[in-house]
Protein backbone atom coordinates (compact mmCIF):
# COMPACT_ATOMS: atom_id res chain seq x y z
CA UNK A 1 0.00 0.00 0.00
CA UNK A 2 2.03 3.22 -1.21
CA UNK A 3 1.46 6.64 0.21
CA UNK A 4 -1.79 8.17 0.06
CA UNK A 5 -2.04 12.01 -2.06
CA UNK A 6 -2.90 14.47 0.90
CA UNK A 7 -6.61 15.16 -0.90
CA UNK A 8 -7.45 12.18 -1.90
CA UNK A 9 -10.44 12.39 -4.76
CA UNK A 10 -12.92 10.16 -2.45
CA UNK A 11 -16.54 9.97 -2.93
CA UNK A 12 -17.76 12.36 -0.15
CA UNK A 13 -15.21 11.98 2.03
CA UNK A 14 -15.35 14.27 5.35
CA UNK A 15 -12.17 15.00 7.02
CA UNK A 16 -11.95 14.58 10.76
CA UNK A 17 -9.31 17.53 10.98
CA UNK A 18 -11.38 20.90 11.61
CA UNK A 19 -8.78 22.88 13.66
CA UNK A 20 -4.92 22.19 14.81
CA UNK A 21 -2.91 24.06 16.54
CA UNK A 22 -1.13 25.28 13.41
CA UNK A 23 -4.96 26.87 12.57
CA UNK A 24 -3.82 30.47 14.10
CA UNK A 25 -6.95 32.00 12.43
CA UNK A 26 -9.02 30.01 14.85
CA UNK A 27 -6.72 29.81 18.27
CA UNK A 28 -6.55 33.40 17.80
CA UNK A 29 -10.55 33.83 17.51
CA UNK A 30 -10.46 32.03 20.69
CA UNK A 31 -8.81 34.80 22.65
CA UNK A 32 -10.16 37.60 20.48
CA UNK A 33 -13.35 39.83 22.46
CA UNK A 34 -14.93 40.55 19.09
CA UNK A 35 -15.58 36.56 18.68
CA UNK A 36 -16.94 36.31 21.68
CA UNK A 37 -20.58 37.12 20.65
CA UNK A 38 -20.30 34.54 18.06
CA UNK A 39 -18.63 31.88 20.18
CA UNK A 40 -21.99 32.75 22.71
CA UNK A 41 -24.46 32.35 19.49
CA UNK A 42 -22.59 28.91 18.83
CA UNK A 43 -22.63 27.96 22.67
CA UNK A 44 -26.73 28.68 22.66
CA UNK A 45 -26.83 26.58 19.51
CA UNK A 46 -25.79 23.60 20.72
CA UNK A 47 -27.98 24.39 24.17
CA UNK A 48 -30.49 23.77 21.84
CA UNK A 49 -29.45 20.68 20.53
CA UNK A 50 -27.74 22.20 17.15
CA UNK A 51 -24.88 19.05 16.63
CA UNK A 52 -22.92 21.13 14.24
CA UNK A 53 -22.37 24.24 16.82
CA UNK A 54 -21.38 21.52 19.11
CA UNK A 55 -18.89 20.01 16.68
CA UNK A 56 -17.55 23.51 16.12
CA UNK A 57 -17.29 24.25 19.82
CA UNK A 58 -15.36 20.85 19.92
CA UNK A 59 -13.25 22.53 17.03
CA UNK A 60 -12.84 26.07 19.02
CA UNK A 61 -11.64 24.85 22.03
CA UNK A 62 -10.01 21.04 21.46
CA UNK A 63 -6.54 22.58 20.90
CA UNK A 64 -6.47 24.75 24.30
CA UNK A 65 -8.52 22.45 26.06
CA UNK A 66 -5.47 19.65 25.48
CA UNK A 67 -2.81 22.24 26.10
CA UNK A 68 -4.07 22.98 29.59
CA UNK A 69 -4.40 19.03 30.15
CA UNK A 70 -0.59 18.72 29.05
CA UNK A 71 0.66 20.64 30.87
CA UNK A 72 -1.50 19.69 33.87
CA UNK A 73 -0.91 16.05 33.18
CA UNK A 74 2.23 14.46 32.18
CA UNK A 75 0.85 11.64 29.87
CA UNK A 76 -0.46 12.62 26.56
CA UNK A 77 -2.86 9.91 26.78
CA UNK A 78 -4.23 10.72 30.11
CA UNK A 79 -4.81 14.27 28.78
CA UNK A 80 -6.52 13.50 25.33
CA UNK A 81 -8.36 11.16 27.33
CA UNK A 82 -9.24 13.97 29.80
CA UNK A 83 -10.14 16.37 27.09
CA UNK A 84 -12.63 13.97 25.67
CA UNK A 85 -14.25 13.06 28.78
CA UNK A 86 -14.17 16.92 28.92
CA UNK A 87 -16.57 16.82 25.69
CA UNK A 88 -18.70 14.81 26.66
CA UNK A 89 -19.32 16.20 30.36
CA UNK A 90 -20.15 19.50 28.91
CA UNK A 91 -22.44 17.78 25.86
CA UNK A 92 -24.81 15.94 29.03
CA UNK A 93 -24.18 19.46 31.01
CA UNK A 94 -25.34 21.73 28.33
CA UNK A 95 -29.17 22.02 28.80
CA UNK A 96 -28.54 22.75 32.14
CA UNK A 97 -26.13 25.35 31.28
CA UNK A 98 -27.38 28.90 31.64
CA UNK A 99 -26.45 31.68 29.58
CA UNK A 100 -25.43 34.60 32.58
CA UNK A 101 -22.94 32.18 33.01
CA UNK A 102 -19.53 32.52 31.45
CA UNK A 103 -19.06 29.27 28.73
CA UNK A 104 -15.35 29.35 29.49
CA UNK A 105 -15.10 29.34 33.09
CA UNK A 106 -17.89 26.45 32.86
CA UNK A 107 -15.69 24.46 30.29
CA UNK A 108 -12.55 24.87 32.52
CA UNK A 109 -14.40 23.89 35.32
CA UNK A 110 -15.17 20.76 33.76
CA UNK A 111 -11.97 20.40 32.33
CA UNK A 112 -9.83 21.17 35.45
CA UNK A 113 -12.36 18.46 37.36
CA UNK A 114 -11.42 15.62 35.16
CA UNK A 115 -7.69 16.39 35.34
CA UNK A 116 -7.67 16.32 38.98
CA UNK A 117 -9.50 12.85 38.64
CA UNK A 118 -6.75 11.87 35.72
CA UNK A 119 -4.06 13.02 38.27
CA UNK A 120 -4.89 11.96 41.14
CA UNK A 121 -4.79 7.78 38.80
CA UNK A 122 -1.81 8.52 37.68
CA UNK A 123 -0.37 9.23 40.82
CA UNK A 124 -2.04 6.13 42.14
CA UNK A 125 -0.18 4.18 39.51
CA UNK A 126 2.91 6.01 40.01
CA UNK A 127 3.37 4.36 43.12
CA UNK A 128 3.71 1.37 41.62
CA UNK A 129 6.90 2.32 39.77
CA UNK A 130 10.05 0.81 40.91
CA UNK A 131 12.52 3.19 41.32
CA UNK A 132 15.12 1.70 38.37
CA UNK A 133 11.83 2.89 36.38
CA UNK A 134 11.99 6.20 37.07
CA UNK A 135 13.43 8.47 33.91
CA UNK A 136 16.12 10.15 34.67
CA UNK A 137 16.75 14.32 34.79
CA UNK A 138 17.44 15.38 31.57
CA UNK A 139 21.03 17.20 31.13
CA UNK A 140 21.62 19.76 29.34
CA UNK A 141 24.37 20.82 27.06
CA UNK A 142 25.65 22.67 23.98
CA UNK A 143 22.80 23.12 21.13
CA UNK A 144 19.77 21.63 23.03
CA UNK A 145 19.38 24.37 25.56
CA UNK A 146 16.11 25.11 24.61
CA UNK A 147 15.00 21.77 24.76
CA UNK A 148 16.04 21.18 28.35
CA UNK A 149 14.95 24.66 29.17
CA UNK A 150 11.32 23.25 28.00
CA UNK A 151 12.12 20.29 30.01
CA UNK A 152 12.96 22.37 33.29
CA UNK A 153 9.37 24.42 33.13
CA UNK A 154 7.40 21.04 32.56
CA UNK A 155 9.47 19.26 35.98
CA UNK A 156 9.00 23.01 37.45
CA UNK A 157 5.60 22.78 37.01
CA UNK A 158 5.15 19.73 37.73
CA UNK A 159 6.60 19.63 41.21
CA UNK A 160 4.01 22.96 42.12
CA UNK A 161 1.15 21.38 44.19
CA UNK A 162 -1.96 20.77 41.52
CA UNK A 163 -3.91 23.44 43.04
CA UNK A 164 -0.96 26.25 42.26
CA UNK A 165 -0.36 24.70 38.97
CA UNK A 166 -3.94 24.64 37.94
CA UNK A 167 -4.12 28.66 39.13
CA UNK A 168 -0.78 29.65 37.14
CA UNK A 169 -2.02 27.97 34.14
CA UNK A 170 -5.80 29.55 34.28
CA UNK A 171 -4.30 33.03 34.54
CA UNK A 172 -1.11 33.20 33.02
CA UNK A 173 -1.45 30.78 29.94
CA UNK A 174 -4.91 30.71 29.45
CA UNK A 175 -5.82 34.22 30.49
CA UNK A 176 -8.50 34.13 32.77
CA UNK A 177 -9.65 36.71 35.24
CA UNK A 178 -9.95 36.03 38.54
CA UNK A 179 -12.99 35.90 38.27
CA UNK A 180 -13.55 33.04 36.08
CA UNK A 181 -11.16 31.18 37.53
CA UNK A 182 -13.24 31.63 40.89
CA UNK A 183 -16.28 30.32 38.57
CA UNK A 184 -13.96 27.48 37.21
CA UNK A 185 -12.31 26.45 40.55
CA UNK A 186 -15.03 27.15 43.00
CA UNK A 187 -11.90 28.98 45.09
CA UNK A 188 -11.81 32.46 46.08
CA UNK A 189 -10.44 35.37 43.95
CA UNK A 190 -8.01 35.80 47.12
CA UNK A 191 -7.03 32.18 47.65
CA UNK A 192 -6.60 32.21 43.83
CA UNK A 193 -4.08 35.00 43.58
CA UNK A 194 -2.24 33.90 46.48
CA UNK A 195 -2.03 30.14 44.38
CA UNK A 196 -0.56 31.97 41.41
CA UNK A 197 1.99 34.09 44.09
CA UNK A 198 3.31 31.13 45.45
CA UNK A 199 3.21 29.28 41.79
CA UNK A 200 5.32 32.44 40.48
CA UNK A 201 7.73 32.39 43.62
CA UNK A 202 8.53 28.28 43.09
CA UNK A 203 8.54 28.85 39.31
CA UNK A 204 11.36 31.79 39.39
CA UNK A 205 13.18 29.87 42.50
CA UNK A 206 13.31 27.10 40.62
CA UNK A 207 14.26 28.09 37.15
CA UNK A 208 16.86 30.53 38.38
CA UNK A 209 19.09 28.16 39.25
CA UNK A 210 18.82 26.28 36.11
CA UNK A 211 19.78 29.58 34.83
CA UNK A 212 22.91 29.95 37.02
CA UNK A 213 23.88 26.28 36.31
CA UNK B 1 0.42 40.45 44.93
CA UNK B 2 0.71 41.75 42.02
CA UNK B 3 0.50 39.82 37.51
CA UNK B 4 3.38 41.38 36.38
CA UNK B 5 6.11 38.70 35.45
CA UNK B 6 9.95 39.12 35.09
CA UNK B 7 11.83 37.89 32.32
CA UNK B 8 12.07 34.66 34.06
CA UNK B 9 8.12 34.12 34.29
CA UNK B 10 8.10 35.76 31.07
CA UNK B 11 9.91 32.65 29.39
CA UNK B 12 8.28 30.13 31.19
CA UNK B 13 4.99 31.65 30.01
CA UNK B 14 6.29 32.21 26.54
CA UNK B 15 7.04 28.39 26.87
CA UNK B 16 3.49 27.00 28.04
CA UNK B 17 1.51 28.92 25.32
CA UNK B 18 1.79 27.84 22.19
CA UNK B 19 -1.13 25.45 21.43
CA UNK B 20 -0.01 21.16 20.78
CA UNK B 21 -0.43 19.46 17.66
CA UNK B 22 -3.76 17.72 17.48
CA UNK B 23 -4.04 14.50 16.90
CA UNK B 24 -7.18 14.14 14.36
CA UNK B 25 -7.70 10.38 15.85
CA UNK B 26 -8.11 11.77 18.98
CA UNK B 27 -10.62 14.40 17.94
CA UNK B 28 -12.77 12.07 16.30
CA UNK B 29 -12.95 10.05 19.33
CA UNK B 30 -14.50 12.98 21.19
CA UNK B 31 -16.70 13.10 18.39
CA UNK B 32 -17.36 9.38 18.43
CA UNK B 33 -18.26 9.23 22.29
CA UNK B 34 -20.55 12.49 21.90
CA UNK B 35 -22.79 11.04 18.89
CA UNK B 36 -22.58 7.62 21.37
CA UNK B 37 -23.96 9.92 23.76
CA UNK B 38 -26.45 11.30 21.77
CA UNK B 39 -27.34 7.85 20.39
CA UNK B 40 -27.90 6.61 23.93
CA UNK B 41 -29.92 9.55 25.10
CA UNK B 42 -32.24 8.87 21.90
CA UNK B 43 -32.61 5.36 23.12
CA UNK B 44 -34.26 6.35 26.25
CA UNK B 45 -36.90 8.07 24.38
CA UNK B 46 -40.18 6.62 23.24
CA UNK B 47 -39.55 4.72 19.57
CA UNK B 48 -40.65 6.06 16.79
CA UNK B 49 -42.19 4.50 13.92
CA UNK B 50 -40.45 5.08 10.74
CA UNK B 51 -41.56 4.09 6.92
CA UNK B 52 -38.86 2.21 5.02
CA UNK B 53 -38.95 3.12 1.05
CA UNK B 54 -39.06 -0.27 -0.49
CA UNK B 55 -36.15 0.13 -2.99
CA UNK B 56 -33.99 0.15 0.27
CA UNK B 57 -35.46 -3.18 1.65
CA UNK B 58 -34.55 -6.45 0.80
CA UNK B 59 -36.46 -9.04 2.29
CA UNK B 60 -34.87 -12.34 3.89
CA UNK B 61 -34.78 -15.08 1.44
CA UNK B 62 -32.29 -17.55 3.65
CA UNK B 63 -29.37 -17.82 4.63
CA UNK B 64 -27.76 -19.77 2.74
CA UNK B 65 -28.92 -17.87 -0.66
CA UNK B 66 -27.14 -14.89 0.72
CA UNK B 67 -24.72 -16.08 1.96
CA UNK B 68 -24.16 -17.46 -1.90
CA UNK B 69 -25.07 -13.65 -3.14
CA UNK B 70 -22.25 -12.15 -0.46
CA UNK B 71 -19.56 -14.82 -1.62
CA UNK B 72 -20.45 -13.12 -5.03
CA UNK B 73 -20.25 -9.72 -3.81
CA UNK B 74 -16.71 -10.12 -2.30
CA UNK B 75 -15.69 -11.92 -5.51
CA UNK B 76 -16.69 -8.74 -7.72
CA UNK B 77 -13.95 -5.48 -7.25
CA UNK B 78 -14.96 -4.47 -10.11
CA UNK B 79 -17.89 -2.92 -11.93
CA UNK B 80 -18.71 -0.25 -14.24
CA UNK B 81 -20.05 1.94 -11.47
CA UNK B 82 -16.05 1.89 -10.08
CA UNK B 83 -13.88 4.32 -10.35
CA UNK B 84 -10.79 4.07 -12.57
CA UNK B 85 -8.29 1.61 -11.29
CA UNK B 86 -5.75 5.23 -10.86
CA UNK B 87 -8.34 6.59 -8.30
CA UNK B 88 -9.17 3.61 -6.60
CA UNK B 89 -5.48 2.72 -5.93
CA UNK B 90 -5.42 6.33 -4.04
CA UNK B 91 -8.46 6.65 -2.00
CA UNK B 92 -11.68 4.89 -0.47
CA UNK B 93 -14.90 4.85 -2.84
CA UNK B 94 -18.01 3.05 -3.39
CA UNK B 95 -17.88 -0.64 -4.04
CA UNK B 96 -20.21 -3.45 -4.66
CA UNK B 97 -24.23 -3.04 -3.17
CA UNK B 98 -24.20 -3.82 0.45
CA UNK B 99 -26.12 -7.31 0.09
CA UNK B 100 -28.09 -7.84 3.27
CA UNK B 101 -28.59 -11.01 4.64
CA UNK B 102 -31.37 -13.23 6.92
CA UNK B 103 -30.81 -14.63 10.10
CA UNK B 104 -33.18 -15.21 13.19
CA UNK B 105 -31.91 -14.60 16.23
CA UNK B 106 -33.90 -15.69 19.24
CA UNK B 107 -32.80 -12.14 21.17
CA UNK B 108 -35.60 -10.63 23.38
CA UNK B 109 -38.02 -12.91 20.50
CA UNK B 110 -36.68 -10.11 18.08
CA UNK B 111 -35.69 -11.74 14.49
CA UNK B 112 -32.17 -9.80 13.61
CA UNK B 113 -31.43 -9.61 10.01
CA UNK B 114 -27.64 -10.05 9.05
CA UNK B 115 -26.41 -7.18 6.74
CA UNK B 116 -23.20 -6.80 5.10
CA UNK B 117 -21.64 -3.51 4.61
CA UNK B 118 -19.21 -2.96 1.79
CA UNK B 119 -16.29 -0.43 1.10
CA UNK B 120 -13.87 -0.11 -1.28
CA UNK B 121 -10.82 1.21 -0.04
CA UNK B 122 -7.72 -0.53 -1.53
CA UNK B 123 -5.17 2.20 0.18
CA UNK B 124 -6.60 2.20 3.06
CA UNK B 125 -4.79 0.37 6.57
CA UNK B 126 -7.89 0.42 8.72
CA UNK B 127 -11.50 1.12 8.28
CA UNK B 128 -14.44 0.70 10.87
CA UNK B 129 -18.31 1.42 10.43
CA UNK B 130 -20.08 3.28 13.15
CA UNK B 131 -23.44 3.24 13.98
CA UNK B 132 -26.31 3.60 15.73
CA UNK B 133 -26.16 0.27 16.25
CA UNK B 134 -23.28 0.00 18.28
CA UNK B 135 -23.24 3.32 19.94
CA UNK B 136 -21.28 4.93 17.05
CA UNK B 137 -18.18 3.03 18.83
CA UNK B 138 -15.86 2.31 16.44
CA UNK B 139 -13.97 -0.43 18.33
CA UNK B 140 -16.36 -2.76 18.38
CA UNK B 141 -16.77 -3.22 14.31
CA UNK B 142 -13.88 -3.02 12.16
CA UNK B 143 -13.88 -4.36 8.98
CA UNK B 144 -12.02 -7.23 7.36
CA UNK B 145 -9.90 -6.31 4.51
CA UNK B 146 -9.88 -8.64 1.06
CA UNK B 147 -6.41 -8.28 0.27
CA UNK B 148 -7.39 -8.71 -3.66
CA UNK B 149 -10.40 -6.14 -4.23
CA UNK B 150 -9.37 -4.04 -1.92
CA UNK B 151 -13.37 -4.66 -0.50
CA UNK B 152 -13.95 -4.06 3.05
CA UNK B 153 -16.51 -5.84 4.73
CA UNK B 154 -18.43 -6.45 8.21
CA UNK B 155 -21.49 -8.16 9.11
CA UNK B 156 -23.84 -6.93 11.56
CA UNK B 157 -26.89 -8.65 13.26
CA UNK B 158 -29.48 -5.73 12.71
CA UNK B 159 -32.53 -5.32 14.16
CA UNK B 160 -35.45 -4.30 11.39
CA UNK B 161 -35.77 -0.62 11.00
CA UNK B 162 -34.00 2.71 9.93
CA UNK B 163 -30.22 2.64 10.58
CA UNK B 164 -27.53 5.61 10.50
CA UNK B 165 -23.56 4.79 10.15
CA UNK B 166 -20.55 5.68 8.55
CA UNK B 167 -17.27 4.54 8.14
CA UNK B 168 -14.23 5.88 9.50
CA UNK B 169 -11.20 5.13 7.53
CA UNK B 170 -8.11 5.04 8.90
CA UNK B 171 -9.21 7.08 12.37
CA UNK B 172 -9.12 10.38 10.42
CA UNK B 173 -11.92 10.31 7.59
CA UNK B 174 -15.30 10.26 8.61
CA UNK B 175 -16.79 9.31 5.27
CA UNK B 176 -20.61 7.76 4.37
CA UNK B 177 -21.43 4.72 2.32
CA UNK B 178 -21.50 6.25 -1.28
CA UNK B 179 -23.94 3.56 -1.95
CA UNK B 180 -26.69 4.32 0.43
CA UNK B 181 -29.24 7.58 1.01
CA UNK B 182 -27.33 10.14 2.82
CA UNK B 183 -28.85 10.51 6.01
CA UNK B 184 -30.48 14.21 6.61
CA UNK B 185 -29.70 14.07 10.41
CA UNK B 186 -25.96 13.96 10.10
CA UNK B 187 -25.08 13.35 13.68
CA UNK B 188 -22.29 16.62 14.54
CA UNK B 189 -22.15 17.40 10.86
CA UNK B 190 -20.44 14.08 10.01
CA UNK B 191 -22.20 12.81 6.93
CA UNK B 192 -23.77 9.76 7.51
CA UNK B 193 -25.92 7.04 5.67
CA UNK B 194 -29.18 5.42 5.90
CA UNK B 195 -30.05 1.72 6.32
CA UNK B 196 -33.36 0.24 5.89
CA UNK B 197 -34.05 -3.30 7.21
CA UNK B 198 -37.19 -5.37 6.44
CA UNK B 199 -38.79 -8.03 8.57
CA UNK B 200 -38.11 -11.22 7.36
Amino acid sequence: MGPRPADDAMSEPHRLRLVTSRDSATAAAVGDPSAAVARGALVEAARRGDVRAFAELVDTYYARCLRFALHMLSSRDDAEEAVQDTFVRVYRALPTYEERESFEPWLFRILANRCRSAGARARRHAELVEYGDVPERPVASGHDTAIAWREEIKLALAALPGDQREAFLMRHVEDLSYEDMSNATGAGVSALKMRVKRACDALRLRLAEVDRD
Amino acid sequence: MTDHLDDTLQRVVDALRPLPDVDDAAKARVLVAVAAERHRDREALPKRVTSSPRRWVVRAVGLAAAAVVAAVLLRAPSTSKEPTPDVAAASPSASAPNARLATADADKGIALQSVQLVLRAPAASQVRVVGDFNAWDGNRSSMSRDPESGLWTATLALRPGRHVYAFIVDDSIWMRDPRAPAAADADFGRPGSVLLVGRP
